[in-house]
C-alpha cells in the first residue's frame, strides 16, 4: 500500500489510533444524540467535555514525565470546596477567590511534585496518600455539598461570547495556546527525556528533580482550570465532585496514546482522549442504556479504545515475524 | 541557564598546546564499603590521546565518572587547566568544556537523534523558546564530523546499537569539548566504523583536544593512543609512552593482569580436525538449507559438525545476529529448512530451541541474559527450572548441586550463590550468563558477541570454557564484532554480507586482512548485483 510520506508521518503518530476512534465516536454520537451538529448541543457538550479534557491534559503531563497523579480528583474537590466557602458577591471577591483557587491547585500539585522529585517515593503511592489528605481536608471544611457561588460567576460559564464562542470553548483555546507555548520550552523537552530514560536525562546534564516538579506544576495549571470550570458547572462546593476525574483522566490520557511508561505521547492525544471519554458518557446516556450497565459499558469501550491503540504495535510485531 | 554563554577560560586558550589540561592525584572512592578507587593518578595534556586500560572492576569507569562530574570523589585532588576544581555535577564539568561518551548509553529512545544531541543544552531564541532549526543544524554538523549518514530526524529507537553508539559520540562532539572522555566507544562498532571514529578522533587531537580513550580492545589502544595508563584494583599501576615504547599488546597485558602475558597457544588446525572428525561420527550437528528471512537474510546454508567452532564474521548488522536469533527461536517467519542432528526441525519459539539443545548466550547481558536483582543461584537455574518436567515440586537439593558445580566450573568470584547478580562485577556477570546454560549441557552453543565490554582475563576464561566444551563435542557458533576473536577461536569462519554468506575460510586461511577484505565483499562485485540492503525502519 502506497501512502504519501506526510500522511505516513501522521499515521505513525502516537495519537493516530485515538483519532480514528474519535471519528467513529462522532458518527455514533451524531446518530444517537438529536441535533448533534446544532450550536446549542455543541455548547452543552463542551460544558462537560472541557473539564474532562483539562484533567486529561493534567494527567498526560505527569504520565509523560514517568509519574502518575491519583490526587487530581481530590485536588479539584478541595479547590471547589474552598472556593464555595470563601466567595462573596462582589467582583473583587470573585477575582480574589479565583486567584486563590488557582494558587491552591498549584500548591497541591507542587506538594506532590516536590516530594516525588526530591525524595522519590513511587508516584502511585505518594499521590494516593495525598489524595486521601485532600479529600479529608475537603470533608472537614464541607461535609455536605453547598457553599455559595455568586450568580455572576456561574452564569459566565454557560455564556456565549460574541455570539459564536462559548466560554468553555474559550477556556479550552486558552489551554491549547498554553500547550503550544509550552511545547517550545526547554523544560518541556526535558520532561520527555526524563520520562523516556531518567538515567540518560541525568547523564545529559538535565535537572531531573526540577523537571518532575515542573511537570506537576504544569499539571496544576490544568487542574486549576478544570476546578474553575467545575465550579461554574455545578455552582457548589462538593468534597466528592472531583472523585470521578482521577481515573477518568488516566483513562483519557492512555486512550489518547500517552504511554504509561512515560516519555511517549503528546497533548493532541490527550485532548482527543478527553473528548473520546466525554463522547462515551454521552453515547451511553443517549443510547438509553440502563444506568447499571453504564459503568460496565464504559469499561468495555475503554478496553476497545486501548486495543485500537495497540494496533500499530501489534502490526509492527507481526511484520517482524 | 544560557548554553550559548559558555564561560571563557583565558588560561586554556592561546597557551602552548602541551599544557596539562587534566591532572588527578590520589583519587579515592568507595561505594557502600566497596573500594572502587584506592589511589588513582592520571594526567592528560592538550592534543594528546591517552588510553586508560584495566580489567573489569579496576575502576576505569568510576574514574571517568568522577572526572566528568557524575560522581564526587572521597579524596584526592583534581586539577583542570592547572587549577584545582571541585566538580559537583555533570553541568559543572561541561562548563570546563569536558564531554563524556557513555558506555551505558545516555540516549532517550523515544526522541529523535537531533533532540538527543541537543538534550540538556538546547539552543533557545526569543523569549527562551526553543530554536529547533539551530539544534538540527548542529546535530547534522556533529554527525558529519564522524562521517555518519543517518537522517537526524530518525527516532533513536529505530536505529541499531552501533548507530546509537555513533550518535552518542556525536552528542559529545556537539559540545565542542576541550577534554573528551570516550568510555568504550568501540564496544559495538565494527572495524569499518572504528576506522571512521579514529579519523575523527585524530582530527580532534590535531585541533588540540585532549582525549581519554577507555577500551578493552588492546590493539585499538595500541593503535591510536599516544600514551596509556593502566589501572588495577583501583590503583594506577603503570604507564606506557608510545613515543619511546613500541606499540605492542604484549607490553599492555601484564599491566592489566599483573602477570606476564600468557601466549595463548592455538591448537594446530590439523589437531582440531582430528578432534572434530572423532565427534563427527555422530553425523552433522546442525544444518541450514536455504534459510531466508524477508529483507534480512537470503539463502543461508551451512553445516555445523559436532565439536566444531564456527565463526560468523563481517561488518556489523549484516544478518549474523538474525541467524543466531532464528536458531535460538526468537525470530519467526523464516523460510528454508533447519536440521538438528539430521532431523528437520521447526524452531518456533525459544522453548523448542532449548529443548533441542540449542542455547544462546546474548551479547547484551543486561537485557536478555540476566535477572539483575535476583541471586546467582536463581539466575543459574532459570533455564533448568523452565525446562523442568515431572514432579510438581522442584528438586531443590539437586538444583543446589548443579549451581555449585556451575559456579566451580566458571570460577565465579566470589563463589557465593546467594549474592545478587547486580553486585557482581561485569566480567563475573558474564560468567553467570554462560554458566546458566551450561547446566542444561547444550549440544549447540550460540554466542552473540559474548565479550562486549569484558576484560582480557575474563575473555580468556570464557574462550577457555568454550574450547573445553568444543573438545567434549558441543558445537559452537560464534558471532564476534571483533575479528581477533574469530581468528583466535574458530575452526571455520563464514563471512556474512547483506544477509548472504559471501565467503568461507578455514582456520588456516583466516587472517585480519582477509577478514576485512571479504567483509567489504570487494572480491564479489560483478558476480551478481547484491540486493539493496533494507535493514531497518520496517
Amino acid at each position: 500500500m502506497k501512502v504519501p510520506r506526510a500522511f505516513r508521518g501522521i499515521m505513525q503518530d502516537s495519537s493516530f489510533p485515538s483519532f480514528v476512534m474519535l471519528v467513529l465516536l462522532v458518527i455514533v454520537n451524531a446518530v444517537l444524540q438529536p441535533g448533534f451538529f446544532s450550536f446549542q448541543v455543541f455548547r452543552m457538550n463542551f460544558m462537560t467535555f472541557t473539564p474532562l479534557i483539562l484533567v486529561s491534559l493534567a494527567q498526560a503531563t505527569v504520565i509523560l514525565v514517568g509519574a502518575v497523579d491519583l490526587s487530581i480528583g481530590a485536588g479539584i474537590s478541595l479547590v471547589t470546596v474552598v472556593m464555595a466557602s470563601l466567595m462573596q458577591d462582589s467582583p473583587l471577591s470573585i477575582i480574589a477567590v479565583v486567584l486563590l483557587g488557582v494558587a491552591l491547585a498549584l500548591f497541591l500539585s507542587f506538594f506532590n511534585g516536590f516530594f516525588i522529585g526530591t525524595i522519590g517515593p513511587p508516584p502511585l503511592i505518594m499521590t494516593f496518600a495525598t489524595s486521601t489528605m485532600w479529600f479529608g481536608t475537603a470533608l472537614l471544611i464541607r461535609p455536605t455539598p453547598g457553599g455559595h457561588i455568586p450568580e455572576a460567576y456561574y452564569t459566565i460559564y454557560s455564556r456565549t461570547l460574541a455570539g459564536f464562542l462559548p466560554v468553555p470553548v474559550l477556556i479550552l483555546l486558552v489551554a491549547v495556546a498554553f500547550c503550544l507555548l509550552l511545547g517550545r520550552t526547554r523544560s518541556f523537552r526535558h520532561l520527555y527525556a526524563v520520562g523516556g530514560n531518567e538515567r540518560a536525562a541525568r547523564a545529559s546534564g538535565i535537572n531531573v528533580t526540577w523537571t518532575k516538579i515542573f511537570a506537576f506544576l504544569v499539571s496544576g495549571v490544568f487542574v486549576a482550570l478544570a476546578a474553575l470550570c467545575l465550579v461554574g458547572q455545578t455552582a457548589t462546593g462538593d468534597a466528592r465532585s472531583g472523585q470521578g476525574f482521577t481515573l477518568n483522566s488516566v483513562a483519557a490520557a492512555v486512550i489518547g496514546g500517552i504511554a504509561f511508561s512515560g516519555g511517549k505521547g503528546n497533548y493532541v492525544g490527550a485532548i482527543i482522549g478527553g473528548i473520546i471519554l466525554g463522547m462515551l458518557i454521552n453515547i451511553i446516556y443517549f443510547a438509553n442504556i440502563t444506568s447499571f450497565y453504564q459503568e460496565f459499558m464504559k469499561g468495555v469501550i475503554i478496553i476497545v479504545a486501548l486495543l485500537f491503540g495497540a494496533v500499530p504495535r501489534l502490526r509492527r510485531e507481526l511484520a517482524q515475524r | 541557564m544560557g548554553t550559548a554563554a559558555l564561560p571563557r577560560f583565558p588560561h586554556c586558550e592561546g597557551k602552548p598546546v602541551r599544557m596539562t589540561v587534566l591532572e588527578a592525584t590520589h583519587i579515592t572512592k568507595s561505594f557502600v564499603g566497596v573500594r572502587a578507587l584506592s589511589d588513582a593518578n592520571f594526567a592528560l595534556r592538550a592534543g594528546e590521546i591517552c588510553g586508560l586500560v584495566g580489567a573489569n572492576g579496576s575502576g576505569k569507569t568510576t574514574f571517568a565518572r568522577i572526572v566528568s562530574g557524575l560522581l564526587m570523589p572521597d579524596g584526592g585532588e583534581l586539577k583542570l587547566y592547572e587549577k584545582p576544581v571541585n566538580l559537583r555535577s555533570h553541568l559543572d564539568a561541561e562548563r570546563f568544556r569536558m564531554a563524556m561518551v557513555h558506555q551505558n548509553l545516555s540516549l532517550v529512545s523515544e526522541m529523535t537523534i537531533w533532540e538527543n544531541i541537543s538534550l540538556g543544552r538546547e539552543a533557545t531564541g526569543a523569549m527562551a523558546l526553543l530554536d529547533n532549526r539551530a539544534a538540527v543544524a548542529q546535530a547534522q554538523a556533529a554527525m558529519e564530523t564522524i562521517g555518519v549518514k543517518i537522517p537526524v530526524h530518525e527516532r533513536v529507537k529505530n536505529i541499531s546499537p552501533d548507530e546509537k553508539q555513533l550518535v552518542e559520540i556525536g552528542k559529545a562532539l556537539a559540545k565542542d569539548p576541550r577534554i573528551l572522555i570516550l568510555d568504550e566507544p568501540t564496544a559495538s562498532l565494527d572495524f569499518h566504523q572504528v576506522e571512521s571514529l579514529f579519523r575523527a578522533v585524530r582530527q580532534l587531537k590535531d585541533h588540540g583536544v585532549a582525549i581519554i580513550f577507555i577500551s578493552h580492545r588492546l590493539w585499538e589502544v595500541a593503535k591510536i593512543c599516544d600514551r596509556l595508563v593502566a589501572f588495577r584494583n583501583g590503583e594506577t599501576v603503570g604507564e606506557l609512552d608510545f613515543a619511546v615504547q613500541p606499540r605492542e599488546e604484549k607490553l599492555i597485558i601484564p599491566l592489566i593482569t599483573g602477570q606476564e602475558a600468557k601466549e595463548v597457544v592455538r591448537k594446530r588446525s590439523s589437531v582440531r580436525e582430528e578432534e572434530i572428525s572423532r565427534h563427527a561420527a555422530g553425523g552433522v550437528a546442525l544444518e541450514l538449507r536455504g534459510v531466508s528471512l524477508p529483507r534480512r537474510l537470503s539463502d543461508i546454508s551451512f553445516r555445523l559438525r559436532p565439536g566444531e567452532v564456527l565463526g560468523l564474521g563481517g561488518l556489523q548488522g549484516q544478518g549474523q545476529e538474525e541467524i543466531l536469533m532464528i536458531l535460538a527461536g526468537y525470530l519467526k517467519g523464516y523460510t528454508g529448512e533447519i536440521f538438528v542432528e539430521g532431523r528437520p526441525r521447526a524452531l518456533r519459539n525459544t522453548r523448542q530451541a532449548i529443548r533441542k539443545g540449542i542455547a544462546l548466550i546474548p551479547g547484551d547481558r543486561h537485557k536478555e541474559g540476566l535477572f539483575l536483582e535476583h541471586s546467582v543461584f536463581s539466575n543459574l537455574l532459570y533455564p533448568k527450572v523452565s525446562m523442568h518436567r515431572g514432579s510438581f515440586f522442584l528438586p531443590r537439593r539437586r538444583f543446589q548441586k548443579i549451581a555449585t558445580e556451575a559456579i566451580d566450573s566458571m570460577s565465579l568470584v566470589p563463589p557465593n550463590p546467594r549474592l545478587v547478580v547486580s553486585q557482581l562485577s561485569g566480567g563475573n556477570q558474564q560468567k553467570v550468563v554462560v554458566g546458566k546454560w551450561l547446566a542444561l549441557s547444550p549440544r549447540i552453543l550460540l554466542l552473540n558477541d559474548p565479550t562486549k565490554g569484558v576484560d582480557v582475563g575474563t575473555r580468556q576464561n570464557l574462550y577457555a570454557i568454550v574450547s573445553r566444551l568444543a573438545e567434549s563435542g558441543t558445537s559452537v557458533i560464534l558471532y564476534a564484532s571483533d575479528n581477533q576473536e574469530l581468528i583466535a577461536n574458530c575452526d571455520r569462519v563464514l563471512i556474512v554480507f547483506e544477509g548472504r554468506i559471501v565467503k568461507e575460510m578455514t582456520a588456516d586461511e583466516v587472517s585480519e586482512e582477509k577478514l576485512v577484505v571479504s567483509s567489504l565483499n570487494v572480491e564479489h562485485t560483478g558476480e551478481k548485483a547484491p540486493e539493496p540492503a533494507e535493514g531497518r525502519g520496517a
